[in-house]
C-alpha cells in the first residue's frame, strides 16, 4: 500500500513537473519454485539505464518515464517486458527456460540465438564447470557433450588433453581450433583459470566453415565472464584443497613368485638359475607403492564483477599449485591467472570491449610414464631388489634399461616457467542505420624457459642413464602471434517477416618466434644450485648451442548471409578464402564454402497447439573446411639437417650443411566435406530437450606429416625425416543424441539430468600413392603393429592372430612353421594362425586384430539440490576400442605381471598364457595376445554441497557460503589390465599403444566458495 | 539522416580495406626466417664443401654393417644380453633372418642416406666453377661409391640414379638394377673419384687417391675381376705411401688399434669417430661416437684399460684358437677375459648365455671401449675410429688377385709374408692352391673383427661351409627389408629364397 502510495504521488508530482517519472521497487522471483533471483538484469528498453536485483531478488529503480518498458533478463529464463502503464505489480516471476532458446550463442564473427542456429553446436555452461572444477578446463568437455572424446596425454600435473571433435579425421593433428573470446588461443587450455570461463561453444559441422583453413577439426570458443551493465560488484572467493592418490597399481609378482618364475625360465632354455635363495625372498619390494604417493593440491580464485551505466568490469586472479603422485614435487604444477575485462559504451553508437590475460606456469618435468620412465623401472625392476640401493650393480642383471627409480626422481631436475600475456581489444560502431563495423586486435605473447640439470651419476653397470659428467641446458623461446579482424555487418528485418544478416570482412593472422638453447658440462659441486652455463665449465664441443626462428602468416577473407522468415525457414551461407605461408605458391590459396538451413515446424500454422511438444526444429549442414596444421615451408627443402663429421686432427666436429625433412612442392590443402542433419526440440514445458544429429564427415588429401617413405629417399640420415604428403581420404560418420531433463519439483527439490551419446564409425576411403601407411611402435624390432589402410579404421591393429598354445611337440610338429616369426617354436608357446594358408607362418599372414578408436562414447550427467543441499555427478564411458599392452619390457630377468602365475608349464596347463623361457620365441611377436578390450565406464565426480542459510550470513554481510566435498575420478569399470583405459597419445595411426600410461588420479577434495 | 556525421567511418572503413587489400599480395609470401633453402644452396665453393661434411657424416652410421658383417660370419656370437636382445642380430647370427629385421633395415636406410646426400652434390656439380672443384666432386663420388658398394654386398641389386638424387615415385618406377649394372656404376664413380683426386687428403682423414684405387681394386676382387683388381692394389703399394703399422720407428704393432696409431701410415681410408658429443638410442646413427664399439664393449667391467660395454660381437674360440701361438695378433685382435681378469683384477658379467648366440670368453679387443672421457651415453660414443681400409689388406686383397688370376705368385707371397713377419711370424713358401689357402687364412686372422669376413665367405664361396645355418644362394646376400617392398608395391622383388 505504501508503495502504491508513493507511485500515486510521484505520478502527480511528475505531472507538475514537464514529464512523467516513477520511481520503481520490485523484486523478481523464480515462478517455478518462487525462490528470489540474484542479479537480474532490469533495463529501461531503449535506453542502457537499469540495474540488477539483490540477493533477495529486490530492484528499485528511480525516474522511470511512465510509458517505458522495463526488460527483465537472466540467463536460463525466458525475458519478460514489463510495460510500466499497464502495471501495479513489480513484482516480477520469471519462467525458466532450459537450455533457453533465446540464449545467445557465439558462432564466430557474430552470434545467433539458439532458436536460430542451423548447425550442430553445442554449448557446456559454467554450472557444469564449476560441478567439474577440472584442473585443465578440456576435462569440462569430456562426457558433457555428445561426440567429443577427451583423452588426458597423461595423469601427470599439468598435463595436456587431447581434444576430438567427432572423430580421428586427419593423421596429422587433429586438435580442435581454440578461439578465446574470439582469437586464435594456441596456449593450451591447462594454462586457463576454469572459474573465468563463461561457456564453452563447440562447432562440430559446417557451421565451423566461418573458420575455414583451421576449422576442419571442429571449433571450440571460449567465452569468459564478464560484468553486467549497472551490476553491484559481486566478489566472490573459491578454494579448495584436494589429495590425489593413484587409482589402480599394476598386479606383478612378488619377490618369492618372481624367483620362482625367473628360475623356471632360464631351466627351461637349459641355462643355470639365477636365483639360489628362493625361500628367503618372501614378499620383497613393493616398487609401485615406492613410488606412487598421496600428493596435495590447492586452488585459490577471487574474483570481482560488476558495472555501471556505461561500463562493466570483470577482475580475477587465482593459484593453482599440484603435485604428482609420482615424484612429488618433483613433477608439482602451478598456475597462477589475472585477468581483467573492461567493456565500455563511449558513445551511443561505440562500444569497446577490452581482455587483458596474464598467466604463469611453472612445470617440473619428470619422465613418469613410457620406456625409460620412473612407472617404467618400477614395473620392470625386480623385487628382491632393496630399495635403499641406488646403485644396482651385482644385483640381478635388469638389461642396460632398467634402474632403481628412486634416485632416478630424486635427479630429476628440469622445470619450465611460461609467463604468457593475452588480450585483445574490440571497437564496434554502428555507422549506419543497420550497418556495425567491428575491429578487434588480439595478441598471445609467451615467454618460456627451461632448465635441465642432469648430475652426474651411476645407476649401475651400462645403464643407458649413467652420466659420467654432469650437464646443465637451457632454453629461452619466446611465442608471439596476433589476429586483426574487420568485418561489417548489415542487418535488417523487411515486412516484419524477413530478417537478414549480411556480415563480410577479413582477418590477418601472423604466428612468430624464435628459441636458443644451449647446454655445458662441468656444472660445480654436481648440483641444481649452480647450474647455469655462466659457471659450467665444460669447453669446446661440450658447450652447444643451437637456436630456430619461426614466421607463419595467413591472411582470409569471408562472408555470411543469414536468412530467416518468421523464425520458421533458416538459412545460413557463407565462405572464407585463406591463403596460409605453409604451402606453397602453387596452393597457397583455399576457398571454403558452406551452407546450411533449418526449419522450425514447431512455428508453423499447423503445429498442433497444446502439444506436449514446446519447439521442434530440424536443420542441416553442409560445407567444405580446411586444415594447415602441418609444419612450416614443407614445400621448400630447408638445409636443416645435421652433417657433422670429426677432425683427424684433434678429433673436434666439423660442422657442414646437409638437407632436412623431405620437401614436397606439392602439398596442398587437406578439405574436410561435413555433412550434418539434426533436431533440436524441447518438450513438456520446455523441461525435457533431445537433440539428434547424424553426420558424415569426409576428409580428403590428408596432410601426413612425416610420412614413411622408402630408404632411398635420405630420410634416415642425422636430421632429414619423410616429407609431408597429402595422402588420402577417411570417413567418420555417426548419431549423437543428448537428452537433458531439468525439473523443479518443489521449493526444496530440483534435478537436472543429461544422458548424451554418440556413435563413430571411422573407415579410410583413400591411400594415394601407396597400399596402406604404416605407424606406431611395438616391442623391439618389430614392424610398424598400426596401418591407415582403405576399408578399416584408421590406425587399426595389424599383427597375427593366436589360437591357444601348443601343447606337445606333436602339435607343434603338426603345425606349419613359426620360425619366420624369429625362432622355431616349442610346447608353451603361442600357436599363430596361418591365414593364408600357405603352410609356413609369416609376416603375410598378419591380419586386423583390433581397432583403437571407441565405436561408442558416452555421458551421464546429474545435478540436484535439495534444501540447503547440492549434489552432482557426472560419468562418461568408452566403449568397443582396444588397447595394445605394450609396457612388458621383454627382457629375461625384469619382473612381469601376474597373469604369467597362470603359464604353461606343461600339457593341458594353459592355453593361453604361454611359457616362460629365456630362449628366442615367436611369442613376443604382435598378436591379439597383446591386444585388450578398452572399454570402460568411468564415475569421474562425485560432489555434495552445503549452502549455509541466509539469516546466518546476512548479519555479516555474505551473499552466500557453501561447502563441498568432491571425488575425482572415482571409479573405473573397466577389463583393461593397465593403468588407465582413458589415456592416448593422440596418434593417429599408433594411438591405443600403451607404454604405461601415468594413470589419471583420484583426487578427494574439500571446498569453500563464498559470495560477498 | 541521423546517421550522415558517421560519414568519416565509412571514408575509415574504405581506408583500412584499401590499405589491407594492397599489402595483401605480399603478406603470405615469405622465407623461412634464417634458413638455407637448397634454392639459395650451392651458389659458393662453402656450400660445396659442407655439403661434402654431410656425406662423410653417413660414413659413421656404417659402424652397423661393421659389427653385423662380423656377427653374420663364423667370426662371432652375437652375444648381448640374452639371446633376444637386439633380436635382429641374434637372427643373421643363426641365419634364421627374414625381411622383418630392423637392423637389416638400417643398414638400408643408412647407406642409401649416405648416397642421397653424396648424390645431392653430383646433382648440382656444374652450377659454379671453382678452383678444386674437380677434387671435391671426386670426393663425394668416391663416398657414393663406397655406400652404394656396402649396398650390392648386403643386397645385391639395388636401384640406382648415376645422375643425381632419387624422387618421390622412382620407387614406383626405377626397378632393382642388376648386381653387374651396379658394380658397373660404382666402378664408374670410382673411376671418376681416381682420375681427381689427389694423394693429398683435401683435409687429414679424407679419401686420396690412394683411397679410392684401394677401394676399385676390392670392388673388381668381389666380381674375380683380378687384372684390373691387383692394378688398383698394386698401385697403393707401388705408392709407398703407407707401410704396415709396427715396421718402422717410434710404431709398435701392439698399439695398431689404440688411439695413439689413428690415422697411421698403416690407414688407407679410415672413418673418424669421436666423443666430445652425447648421443642417443633415438638415433644411432646421429651419434659422432662408433657405436659398434659400445656395444663390442665387456658386460659390466670394471678394471683397467677398458670401459664396459654391451658385450656383442663375441668372437668364438675357434676363431681364438686358430691363431698360432706365437702370433702376435691374437692378443691384440681378441681379449680372453678369463686371462685378463686373473691377470688385472677385473671384473665382469656375462649376459646371454645361449650356445649359439651368446657367452664365449673372448671379446673384440681391436675395437673395444678404451678408457676415455666421451661425452653422454659413453655406450654410444667411444671415439675408436674405423680403419675400413688397412694397408694390411690391401696387401692382402693384392696378394689374392696376384694368385688367382695367375699374375704372380712370387710377388703375391711376398705381400703376404710382409703382413705375417708385421705378426711375428715367419716366411712361408707355398705356391697355387696352397698359396690361396694361405691367403684366406691370414685374411682371416689379420682381419678378424673388421667386418669383412662374411663377405670374402661369399665371394669365394665358402660361407655355406663355414657358417652355420648358411644356405646357398639364399644367404649369400640379405633380404630386401619388407617395408621397402612394400614402397615399391611389387616394384622390386624379394631376393631369392626370402
Amino acid at each position: 500500500m505504501v508503495k502504491n502510495f508513493l507511485i500515486a504521488t510521484m505520478c502527480l508530482l511528475s505531472m507538475w513537473t514537464y514529464a512523467q517519472e516513477l520511481d520503481i521497487e520490485g523484486s523478481v522471483t523464480d515462478e517455478q519454485s518462487g525462490m528470489p533471483l540474484l542479479g537480474v538484469n532490469v533495463i529501461i528498453e531503449g535506453t542502457t539505464r537499469g540495474t540488477t536485483t539483490d540477493f533477495d531478488g529486490n530492484y528499485s529503480i528511480s525516474s522511470v518515464p511512465s510509458d517505458a518498458t522495463l526488460v527483465f533478463s537472466y540467463l536460463g529464463f525466458q525475458t519478460k517486458k514489463i510495460n510500466v502503464a499497464e502495471t501495479s505489480d513489480f513484482n516480477i516471476k520469471l519462467k525458466s527456460d532450459t537450455q533457453a532458446l533465446d540464449d545467445v550463442v557465439v558462432i564466430g564473427y557474430g552470434s545467433s540465438s539458439r532458436r536460430k542456429l542451423t548447425g550442430a553446436v553445442s554449448t557446456v555452461d559454467a554450472q557444469s564447470i564449476d560441478d567439474l572444477e577440472p584442473t585443465n578446463v578440456g576435462q569440462a568437455l569430456q562426457g558433457t557433450v555428445a561426440g567429443i572424446n577427451v583423452t588426458p596425454q597423461s595423469g601427470t600435473p599439468g598435463a595436456q588433453v587431447n581434444i576430438r571433435i567427432r572423430g580421428v579425421s586427419t593423421n596429422g593433428d587433429n586438435r580442435p581450433l581454440i578461439i578465446l573470446n574470439g582469437f586464435q588461443y594456441e596456449g593450451g587450455l591447462n594454462s586457463i583459470n576454469p572459474n573465468d570461463i563463461e561457456s564453452f561453444t563447440i562447432l562440430k559441422d559446417a557451421e565451423a566453415a566461418i573458420y575455414g583453413a583451421t576449422g576442419s577439426n571442429g571449433v571450440i570458443l571460449i567465452t569468459t565472464k564478464s560484468g553486467e551493465i549497472n551490476q553491484k560488484a559481486q566478489i566472490e572467493y573459491k578454494t579448495y584443497y584436494g589429495l590425489q592418490e593413484t587409482t589402480r597399481k599394476l598386479p606383478l609378482l612378488n619377490a618369492t613368485e618372481y624367483g620362482l618364475l625367473l628360475n623356471e625360465s632360464y631351466s627351461n632354455a637349459g641355462q643355470v638359475s639365477p636365483i639360489q635363495n628362493l625361500a628367503q625372498l618372501g614378499e620383497g619390494t613393493d616398487w609401485q607403492d615406492e613410488v606412487f604417493e598421496v600428493a596435495p593440491i590447492t586452488n585459490h580464485s577471487l574474483s570481482v564483477t560488476g558495472g555501471s551505466e556505461k561500463v562493466t568490469y570483470a577482475a580475477s586472479a587465482s593459484l593453482l599449485e599440484q603435485e604428482g603422485i609420482v615424484g612429488g614435487s618433483k613433477s608439482k604444477f602451478s598456475r597462477s591467472t589475472a585477468r581483467l575485462n573492461l567493456n565500455a559504451e563511449l558513445r551511443e553508437n561505440i562500444d569497446l570491449t577490452t581482455n587483458v590475460f596474464y598467466n604463469h606456469t611453472e612445470s617440473n618435468n619428470l619422465n613418469s610414464f613410457g620406456l625409460g620412465s620412473v612407472l617404467f623401472n618400477a614395473i620392470n625392476i625386480a623385487p628382491t631388489i632393496d630399495p635403499s640401493l641406488d646403485d644396482i650393480t651385482g644385483q640381478i642383471n635388469l638389461g642396460n634399461e632398467v634402474i632403481n627409480p628412486l634416485p632416478q626422481i630424486r635427479n630429476t631436475y628440469s622445470k619450465t616457467i611460461s609467463d604468457r600475456l593475452s588480450g585483445n581489444v574490440k571497437l564496434s560502431i554502428d555507422y549506419l542505420e543497420n550497418f556495425n563495423l567491428e575491429g578487434r586486435l588480439g595478441f598471445n605473447s609467451t615467454n618460456t624457459r627451461n632448465r635441465d640439470f642432469a648430475p652426474e651419476f651411476i645407476y649401475g653397470p651400462n645403464k643407458v642413464f649413467n652420466l659420467p659428467n654432469n650437464s646443465v641446458t637451457l632454453g629461452k623461446i619466446y611465442d608471439s602471434d596476433f589476429t586483426f579482424d574487420l568485418f561489417n555487418t548489415y542487418e535488417n528485418t523487411f515486412g516484419d517477416k524477413h530478417d537478414v544478416k549480411f556480415m563480410v570482412g577479413m582477418t590477418v593472422y601472423k604466428q612468430f618466434g624464435e628459441g636458443l638453447f644451449g647446454s655445458s658440462t662441468g656444472v660445480p659441486a654436481n648440483s641444481i644450485e649452480f647450474a647455469d652455463l655462466g659457471t659450467a665449465t665444460g669447453t669446446g664441443d661440450q658447450n652447444t648451442a643451437t637456436s630456430y626462428a619461426y614466421d607463419v602468416r595467413r591472411l582470409s577473407y569471408f562472408s555470411r548471409l543469414q536468412y530467416d522468415y518468421d523464425d520458421k525457414y533458416l538459412l545460413s551461407a557463407l565462405i572464407r578464402s585463406d591463403s596460409s605461408t605453409r604451402f606453397g605458391p602453387e596452393n597457397r590459396t583455399g576457398y571454403f564454402p558452406s551452407a546450411s538451413a533449418g526449419w522450425v515446424a514447431s512455428e508453423e500454422d499447423f503445429f498442433p497447439e497444446n502439444n506436449f511438444v514446446d519447439f521442434f526444429k530440424i536443420r542441416s549442414s553442409y560445407g567444405v573446411l580446411g586444415n594447415d596444421r602441418i609444419g612450416d615451408f614443407l614445400y621448400l627443402s630447408v638445409l636443416s639437417g645435421e652433417a657433422t663429421y670429426v677432425s683427424a686432427v684433434d678429433g673436434s666436429l666439423i660442422q657442414g650443411q646437409a638437407l632436412g625433412p623431405l620437401a614436397n612442392p606439392e602439398v596442398k590443402w587437406e578439405e574436410a566435406r561435413r555433412f550434418n542433419i539434426g533436431l533440436d526440440s524441447r518438450f513438456f514445458d520446455n523441461q525435457v530437450g533431445l537433440t539428434v544429429d547424424y553426420f558424415v564427415n569426409n576428409r580428403e588429401d590428408l596432410l601426413i606429416g612425416n610420412i614413411p617413405v622408402s630408404g632411398i629417399f635420405g630420410i634416415a640420415a642425422p636430421g632429414a625425416s619423410g616429407p609431408t604428403k597429402n595422402a588420402g581420404s577417411v570417413r567418420n560418420s555417426g548419431l549423437e543424441v543428448t537428452l537433458d531433463y531439468k525439473k523443479v519439483v518443489n521449493d526444496d527439490f530440483s534435478f537436472n539430468v543429461n544422458f548424451n551419446i554418440s556413435t563413430l564409425d571411422n573407415e579410410v576411403t583413400n591411400v594415394i600413392g601407396a597400399d596402406f601407411i604404416e605407424g606406431g611402435a611395438f616391442g623391439i624390432g618389430q614392424p610398424a603393429p598400426a596401418r591407415m589402410e582403405v576399408g578399416k579404421p584408421i590406425g587399426y591393429f595389424y599383427g597375427y592372430e593366436s589360437d591357444g598354445i601348443f601343447q606337445s611337440q606333436a602339435e607343434v610338429d603338426a603345425h606349419p612353421s613359426q620360425l619366420a616369426l624369429g625362432a622355431d617354436a616349442s610346447p608353451g608357446d603361442i600357436r599363430y594362425k596361418d591365414l593364408n594358408g600357405d603352410g609356413v607362418i609369416d609376416e603375410n599372414d598378419r591380419t586386423d586384430i583390433g581397432n583403437p578408436i571407441p565405436s561408442v562414447t558416452g555421458g551421464f550427467n546429474l545435478s540436484m539440490t535439495y534444501k540447503s543441499f547440492d549434489f552432482s555427478l557426472y560419468s562418461f564411458a568408452n566403449l568397443g576400442n582396444d588397447i595394445v599392452r605394450n609396457y612388458e619390457r621383454n627382457q629375461p630377468n625384469v619382473n612381469r605381471l601376474s597373469y604369467n602365475l597362470e603359464r604353461w608349464t606343461g600339457p593341458g596347463t594353459s592355453n593361453s598364457v604361454p611359457r616362460v623361457t629365456v630362449d628366442p620365441t615367436a611369442n613376443a611377436a604382435f598378436s591379439d595376445f597383446y591386444v585388450e578390450d578398452g572399454s570402460f565406464l568411468r564415475v569421474q565426480t562425485i560432489s555434495l554441497g552445503y549452502t549455509l542459510p541466509e539469516n546466518l550470513l546476512e548479519s555479516i554481510g555474505v551473499n552466500s557460503f557453501r561447502l563441498y566435498a568432491k571425488v575425482d575420478n572415482v571409479f573405473t569399470f573397466t577389463e583393461y589390465s593397465g593403468y588407465d583405459p582413458a589415456a592416448s597419445t593422440g596418434a593417429p595411426i599408433g594411438s591405443g599403444i600403451d607404454l604405461g600410461f601415468y594413470p589419471s588420479p583420484r583426487t578427494y577434495t574439500l571446498g569453500l566458495n563464498v559470495n560477498l | 539522416m541521423k546517421y550522415i556525421k558517421n560519414i568519416k567511418y565509412v571514408i575509415l572503413v574504405a581506408l583500412s580495406a584499401q590499405i589491407l587489400g594492397s599489402c595483401s599480395t605480399d603478406y603470405v609470401e615469405v622465407d623461412p626466417p634464417y634458413q638455407v633453402t637448397s634454392e639459395s644452396f650451392f651458389k659458393s665453393q662453402e656450400d660445396y664443401e659442407n655439403a661434402l661434411i654431410g656425406a662423410y657424416d653417413l660414413l659413421q652410421a656404417t659402424y652397423v654393417n661393421v659389427i653385423l658383417g662380423e656377427i653374420a660370419s663364423d667370426n662371432t656370437h652375437a652375444g648381448g644380453e640374452s639371446a633376444t636382445d637386439v633380436i635382429g642380430w641374434q637372427q643373421i647370427d643363426r641365419m634364421v633372418h627374414t625381411p622383418i629385421n630392423s637392423n637389416l633395415r638400417d643398414v638400408w636406410n643408412f647407406n642409401f642416406a649416405g648416397v642421397y646426400r653424396a648424390s645431392y652434390i653430383i646433382e648440382n656439380k656444374d652450377n659454379i666453377e671453382f678452383d678444386g672443384k674437380d677434387q671435391l666432386l671426386a670426393e663425394a663420388y668416391f663416398l657414393r661409391a663406397y655406400f652404394n658398394f656396402e649396398l650390392v654386398k648386403w643386397f645385391g641389386g639395388i636401384p640406382i640414379k648415376p645422375e643425381g638424387r632419387f624422387e618421390l615415385g622412382e620407387e614406383l618406377t626405377l626397378p632393382r638394377a642388376s648386381v653387374e649394372d651396379v658394380y658397373t656404376y660404382i666402378e664408374t664413380d670410382l673411376g671418376n673419384a681416381v682420375s681427381n683426386l689427389s694423394e693429398v687428403p683435401s683435409e687429414p682423414g679424407r679419401a686420396t687417391v690412394y683411397s679410392a684405387h684401394a677401394l676399385l681394386g676390392k670392388v673388381h676382387l668381389f666380381q674375380n675381376e683380378f687384372v684390373p683388381a691387383a692394378e688398383n692394389l698394386n698401385a697403393v703399394i707401388n705408392s709407398n705411401q703407407y707401410h704396415l703399422y709396427g715396421t718402422e720407428a717410434d710404431e709398435d704393432y701392439e698399439n695398431l688399434f689404440e688411439y695413439s696409431a689413428e690415422n697411421s701410415a698403416e690407414s688407407v681410408f679410415e672413418i673418424q669417430y669421436t666423443g666430445v658429443e652425447g648421443a642417443g638410442f633415438g638415433c644411432l646413427q646421429c651419434s659422432e661416437g662408433n657405436v659398434a664399439v659400445g656395444f663390442s664393449g665387456v658386460r659390466g667391467y670394471a678394471g683397467p684399460v677398458f670401459e664396459s660395454g654391451y658385450g656383442f660381437n663375441l668372437p668364438t674360440e675357434e676363431v681364438y684358437n686358430d691363431f698360432g701361438v706365437n702370433d702376435l695378433r691374437r692378443d691384440v685382435s681378441i681379449l680372453n677375459i678369463d686371462e685378463w681378469a686373473a691377470e688385472t683384477g677385473a671384473s665382469y658379467n656375462i649376459g646371454n648365455q645361449d650356445p649359439v648366440t651368446g657367452h664365449t670368453g673372448y671379446y673384440n679387443r681391436k675395437y673395444l671401449p678404451r678408457k676415455n672421457d666421451n661425452q653422454g651415453d659413453t655406450n654410444l660414443t667411444q671415439p675408436n675410429n674405423y680403419r675400413a681400409i688397412r694397408y694390411a689388406d690391401v696387401l692382402l686383397m693384392a696378394a689374392e688377385a696376384l694368385n688367382r688370376g695367375n699374375i704372380n705368385d712370387d710377388l703375391a707371397l711376398d705381400y703376404v709374408n710382409l703382413v705375417r713377419n708385421r705378426a711375428g711370424l715367419i716366411d712361408i713358401s707355398q705356391s697355387g692352391s696352397q698359396l690361396l689357402d694361405a691367403i684366406y687364412r691370414e685374411r682371416r686372422l689379420e682381419l678378424v673383427g673388421e667386418g669383412h669376413r662374411f663377405f670374402d665367405l661369399v665371394r669365394t664361396g665358402r660361407a655355406e661351409s663355414a657358417i652355420d645355418g648358411f644356405t646357398a644362394p639364399k644367404n649369400n646376400v640379405f633380404p630386401i627389408p619388407l617395408e621397402e617392398l612394400q614402397f615399391s608395391q611389387g616394384n622390386w622383388s624379394q631376393n631369392t629364397g626370402y
